[in-house]
């Protein structure tokens, strides 16, 4: 009887076996490959943080959420970022400062955010993402959004949508409302649900002016594909949101020559992003998985709080709600077994040692069954430990038979033709 | 698979309420009229699926995106808080969610001099914001049905609960302090279904809009 010591983790933390870390790893290579490919390169990020220098770059919403606890060295607070664009917007507004601009920067890694306590929550979440920092304008706008893109289609989505909002349209009629902050709170709260009959009633009992009016009632309906933008330009006549749409527009033309214009979609009465976006924001969305997947957006004035002002935009992966939207089409395309698992009778375990290690110069993945047992408990070993074949090689012959462990079909193979590198699989 | 629509709606009156509403835009589902114990129906013509879930379990199966679309009560919403979109009031299942108490502790009873009180309710979240922006220290307990059994029996002086008609409240000589909100079912959408299968969704809506009745209703 075995003997079971209670090993819980804490909730909303994850432990992942092979199969799907083999997926994870799969996913990280993926977009790390696209990233190059558009000249990205990486930085890797502290793993803790001195609090105060980390609040800077967080608004109030992420430092609710960030861990933090003592340093015994100094006496202050340290804390595991809750997300990595604001350190990146410091180590790029410190430690790069004086190299040219612009930044293409790329990283991976973990972040902690508390979260309430309520199934499907995670408190660790896996980042993948980009930084484009010194450039403002459709352009880099654009290049973040065709790179998100991109990044789906190399990892095997194929229905899927990115969802454009802009920040500074909605600024353009929420600022200079003459609301209390609890009022600007239930407002918030209406047009983020796109709650037009709340929305409706709560009207009637603010300060506002028609044009006021009109323009919060056409929010929770200002989505959907490109004619969204026609009805927004209709519906909404202050300088600051037309201005935000001339904008969205120039990146659109952009986004058309990229090609990706059929994944597009516009959300103009979306509020949500962290507290430093700025301009245009986007999320990244799978048919039929009910979180985003990608989110981003411009931050102008982030690297600002460390001391240098400079444009900026990038995005981010959320890569556990990736694989769990992409679960079945990773199958196939995260190769996570293992070539042969090598099976050898006899004492003399030198051929089966020299055999491994010609096979791994090959370019082939190889692992001795060391334990004694017979052929058919290694095959039993080889087929549950995702092995694709099992290699036995029997002493002093030169004939090795090759058993493939999805269905058992075996063939021969002679040791000449594996070492003149003529063996394929 | 992904080109169905699927439905959460709460089993029991607003089922049928939301489905005689469907109808009017088209949308039906000739599976349920023998509905026997499933629990899934399909209209495999026109792709769409209905999950008969309870009314609490509705914003989760939504929220998680297993439904594109869900059909709720007002008073689910406010007192779980989750991450949906909620672009109609269907205006049926009208009632009120409100603060009560026994007929003889009203008689010498001033709601402004209340600084800490027992409350029951099956509405935890939603009393504890009440009172605190009131300023009222609360302790809840947590009940799961019969709430108005509470103050009879001593468990807590007041309740916090819904009326439609107030029928069982008076039977049970409780009376009405305090309405916290005005409850009516809603649309809620999936946050994920709303952009990805917009065209289908948004003329939902605007179907929908344009039959629903002026004015709250009980539904009874």
């Amino acid at each position: 009887m075995p003997n079971i010591i209670e090993t819980r983790l804490p909730t909303g933390v994850k432990d992942f076996l092979p199969v799907k870390a083999a997926k994870l790893d799969y996913l990280q290579n993926t977009l790390r490959s696209i990233y190059r490919a558009w000249g990205f390169r990486p930085v890797a990020p502290a793993i803790l943080e001195d609090l105060a220098v980390l609040e800077l770059g967080l608004g109030s919403d992420l430092r609710a959420n960030t861990f933090r606890f003592d340093d015994r060295q100094t006496g202050r607070l340290v804390a595991f970022p809750p997300d990595i664009t604001p350190q990146v917007a410091r180590i790029a507004a410190t430690r790069m400062r004086d190299m040219p601009l612009p930044f293409r920067l790329c990283y991976n890694g973990r972040v902690l955010r508390h979260t309430e306590q309520r199934l499907g929550k995670d408190r660790e979440v896996f980042q993948s993402g980009v930084e484009l920092i010194g450039l403002s304008g459709p352009e880099a706008d654009a290049e973040m959004i065709a790179m998100a893109v991109k990044c789906l289609q190399s990892v095997g989505a194929t229905e899927f949508t990115i969802d454009i909002g802009q920040v500074e349209f909605l600024r353009g009629i929420l600022n200079d409302l003459p609301l209390d902050a609890s009022q600007a709170l239930a407002l918030r709260t209406a047009i983020t649900a796109k709650d037009l009959s709340g929305l409706q009633k709560l009207l009637k009992t603010l300060p506002l002016n028609d044009q006021q009016r009109t323009e919060l009632l056409a929010l929770p309906r200002l989505y959907g594909g490109r004619e969204t933008l026609d009805l927004a330009r209709k519906a909404i006549s202050n300088p600051a949101s037309q201005k935000a749409l001339d904008e969205l527009e120039k990146v659109l033309e952009v986004l058309t020559v990229y090609g990706v214009e059929e994944h597009i979609t516009l959300d103009l009465g979306e509020m949500r992003g962290f507290d430093y976006h700025s301009g245009l924001v986007f999320q990244g969305f799978l048919s039929g998985f009910g979180r985003d997947v990608c989110s981003g957006g411009r931050y102008d004035g982030l690297t600002e709080r460390y001391g240098f002002s400079s444009p900026a935009t990038g995005f981010a992966f959320n890569l556990y709600n990736l694989l769990f939207a992409l679960d079945r089409e990773l199958d196939e395309r995260a190769e996570e077994g293992t070539d042969f698992l090598l099976f050898s009778s006899g004492q003399d375990k030198a051929p089966a040692q020299r055999l491994a290690a010609t096979l791994r110069n090959q370019g082939f993945s190889v692992a001795r069954d060391i334990i004694e047992r017979d052929q058919t408990a290694s095959l039993d070993y080889a087929k549950r430990m995702h092995y694709r074949y099992l290699l036995v090689l029997k002493a002093s012959q030169e004939e090795l038979t090759l058993i493939r462990t999805a269905d058992g079909e075996s063939s021969s193979v002679t040791q000449d033709a594996i070492e003149s590198g003529q063996f394929k699989i | 698979m992904n080109d169905y629509l699927t439905f959460a709606l709460p089993k029991g009156r607003i089922m049928q309420d939301s489905m005689e509403l469907f109808a009017k835009i088209g949308i039906t589902c000739p599976e349920m009229d023998d509905p026997g114990r499933k629990l899934v129906f399909e209209n495999r013509d026109d792709k769409l699926r209905f999950m008969a879930v309870r009314s609490q379990d509705v914003p989760t199966y939504v929220e998680q995106g297993c439904a594109d679309i869900g059909v709720v009560g007002k008073d689910t919403l406010l007192e779980q808080e989750k991450d949906l979109y909620e672009p109609l009031d269907l205006q049926f299942g009208y009632c009120r969610l409100v603060v009560a108490e026994p007929k003889e502790l009203l008689q010498d009873d001033d709601p402004a001099g209340w600084s800490n009180i027992r409350v029951a309710s099956k509405y935890p979240n939603m009393t504890e914001k009440y009172f605190a922006a009131k300023g009222v220290q609360v302790e809840v307990i947590k009940l799961y049905g019969s709430i108005e059994l509470a103050p009879l029996v001593g468990l807590t002086e007041r309740i916090v609960d819904l009326v439609s008609t107030g029928g069982t409240m008076r039977e049970n000589g409780l009376v009405e302090v305090e309405t916290i909100a005005e409850v009516t079912s809603r649309l809620v959408v999936n946050r994920a279904s709303l952009k990805t299968k917009h065209r289908r969704i948004s003329k939902l809506i605007e179907d929908l809009e344009k039959v629903i009745e002026d004015g709250p209703r009980i539904s009874g």
